[in-house]
């Protein structure tokens, strides 16, 4: 895992709310939360929870109602423009000009972020640019024919890869990925995650993710769970789980009463089910080698993020209604 | 994999030209890509020109009143397919292109400057098809003035887009954009003095007259053909359609810069 930079926050937010005009209640309510330079950040919850509407405040393009938020140090109301020099976004709604080429969209993004200047045709343009494009195209599996195919002629996922391409085509230091992988293939996914680890390691870029794919969360440093607009939970994906679930040894033996009985002795809680359930805190090794009875099952069950996304989710709600 | 580098321009003076090239560039490279639109270009002349100037001419006739009436479609054209292409921006709200725009580090005005510029394109080539319908209507232009009013074009394509602009920045609806354009540019077009003489309309319409950058528009087009004496000294109307444009400008950008964030 990349390590983040304790020293720097590059994104502050504090009590920002957001209300809709003629909505009953905010979208976004009062959240608080930093993310450090170079942090992997995830930012999950279920549909309309509130992640979109944070990710557009964010990246400046919807206005907040109050609460304050920092970018790269700067204020998102009065340095608006230096925030956007600083951030790149993968939008979870496609935005491409669908009557102009792969490519022309490429470019006309390159060109307004200053990347290079404008040339008619892609032919004439730098170097650089035309290597970077065919680079990305092919970390997403866009083929150089389909760069210059007008986009309304591509599939769902190779428009989603070509804004994926676009999105990336100047290295933002803050990457915000909108549900980045949804309509893409698992070869594609694959491909991006490798190529957004690649410029963390090199860039020390800050990724931002909302995503419904959790396991695409496990290896972020920090992640904050959003419901009906109120943060839940903001920790690390391990402290996330550890708050919630048990680590647990699976076991089973030819002789099961001599494995119970060895377990009791031991003063270890366990459950029978289809096998023997041990759970346990530190270390599943102190248990194993404590034992003498001959094992036909052995496995030990780690609790994925997504169990205790899960869990955190039907908690709150819960404590809604009741 | 290697991560090759863009580096990103230092100056913003041509970070912010650079973005109105390729603004107007897209609008370009969309118009060329549509043969319908172009068609319809030369269409709107024949309509506009031809029947609509055709009729006045018929049932008021008189010598002069062909080059007048010319000169005034010509400019009401120009104003008439910028503020058309203008709508391009609603349709780049209804695909969400306009994220895309938005989210990006140049200054809305840039933005908005290089989408006046690239309806532009389209307004001009509609003028060249009001000449066209003009000849087949035996009123002829002297070259010279007819290369003066097309390098005035600019200037009088980026007033009306900017006017346009006002209402465009409010609208987020393709039709609604569409009714509004006409509702804007067909007042404009009897209130300008386009087809018929404003010198005698009642004090009300007068006021509503000197208040559209269009009138400064036609009068300094019939100005410099000589085709009626006019109105206003070419200086004010340099003046007023320089102060006009840069109102609608700064108010229009505005209105469309907040309504994206303003929901």
């Amino acid at each position: 895992m990349i390590p983040a930079d304790n020293s720097a926050i590059v994104i502050e937010v504090k009590n920002l709310v957001k209300r809709y005009k003629g909505a009953k209640a905010p979208s976004v309510d009062d959240i608080s939360f930093s993310v450090k330079k170079g942090e992997f950040f995830a930012f999950l919850g279920p549909n309309g929870a509130g992640k979109t509407t944070t990710i557009s405040i964010l990246t400046t393009t919807l206005g907040k109602t109050s609460g304050d938020v920092k970018i790269a140090g700067f204020d998102i109301d009065k340095q608006a423009q230096e925030i956007r020099e600083k951030v790149g976004i993968i939008f979870q709604k496609p935005s491409l000009d669908r009557q102009l080429t792969a490519e022309e969209n490429i470019r006309f993004h390159a060109c307004l972020y200053g990347m290079c200047s404008y040339r008619p045709t892609f032919k004439l343009m730098p170097k650089a640019y035309r290597d970077k494009v065919i680079a990305l195209a092919e970390v997403m599996g866009l083929s150089v024919d389909a760069l210059f195919k007008p986009v309304r002629k591509l599939s769902g996922g190779m428009q989603r890869k070509l804004e994926i391409v676009r999105s990336l085509i100047h290295t933002p230091d803050v990457l915000f990925l909108d549900e980045p992988t949804q309509g893409l293939d698992a070869v594609s996914r694959r491909g991006l995650w490798a190529y957004i680890n690649s410029i963390r390691n090199q860039f020390g870029t800050t990724i931002f993710l909302t995503t419904h794919y959790i396991d695409e969360a496990e290896n972020a440093d920090n992640v904050c769970i959003i419901n009906n607009g109120k943060v839940i939970a903001c920790s690390s994906p391990d402290e996330l789980k550890k708050s919630l679930l048990k680590q647990e040894l699976i076991l089973d033996s030819q002789n099961r009463n001599a494995l119970m009985s060895e377990l009791s002795a031991l003063n270890l809680s366990y459950t029978v089910a289809e096998h023997v359930i041990v759970p346990y805190t530190d270390s599943p090794q102190e248990i194993i080698t404590q034992l003498k009875t001959k094992l036909s099952v052995l496995k030990i069950h780690e609790p994925l993020l997504e169990d205790a996304y899960i869990e955190f989710l039907n908690k709150t709600n819960n404590r809604t209604e009741a | 994999m290697g991560e090759q580098v863009l580096t990103r321009k230092k100056s913003r003076l041509l970070r912010e030209l650079n973005t109105i090239i390729a603004v107007m560039a897209r609008e370009l490279t969309v118009f060329f890509k549509s043969p319908s639109t172009l068609v319809l270009l030369f269409v709107i002349p024949i309509f506009m020109m031809g029947l609509i100037g055709g009729n006045i001419l018929g049932i008021a006739g008189g010598e002069g009143l062909g080059t007048f009436m010319l000169v005034g479609m010509l400019v009401n054209m120009l104003f008439m397919v910028t503020a058309m292409g203008m709508t391009s921006l609603v349709d780049d709200h209804e695909t969400d292109f306009n994220q895309e725009i938005l989210v990006s580090p140049v200054s809305r005005y840039s933005l908005v400057i290089g989408k006046i510029l690239g309806a532009t394109f389209g307004a001009i080539v509609s003028m060249i098809g009001t000449i066209i319908v003009g000849l087949v209507m035996g009123i002829v232009l002297p070259t010279g003035q007819l290369l003066l009013i097309l390098a005035l074009s600019p200037l009088m394509c980026f007033a009306g887009g900017a006017m346009a602009m006002i209402l465009i920045g409010l609208i987020k609806n393709k039709k609604t954009a569409n009714y509004a354009v006409m509702l804007l540019v067909m007042p404009q077009m009897f209130l300008s003095g386009a087809v018929i003489p404003i010198n005698e309309s009642n004090p009300v319409l007068l006021v509503l007259s000197r208040i559209m950058p269009m009138t400064y528009c036609i009068d300094l087009a019939r100005t410099i053909t000589s085709v009626e004496t006019p109105l206003f000294n070419p200086i004010i109307n340099f003046a007023a359609i320089g102060a006009l444009t840069l109102i609608c400008l700064v108010i229009g950008t505005f209105f469309f810069a907040r309504s994206e964030k303003n929901k």
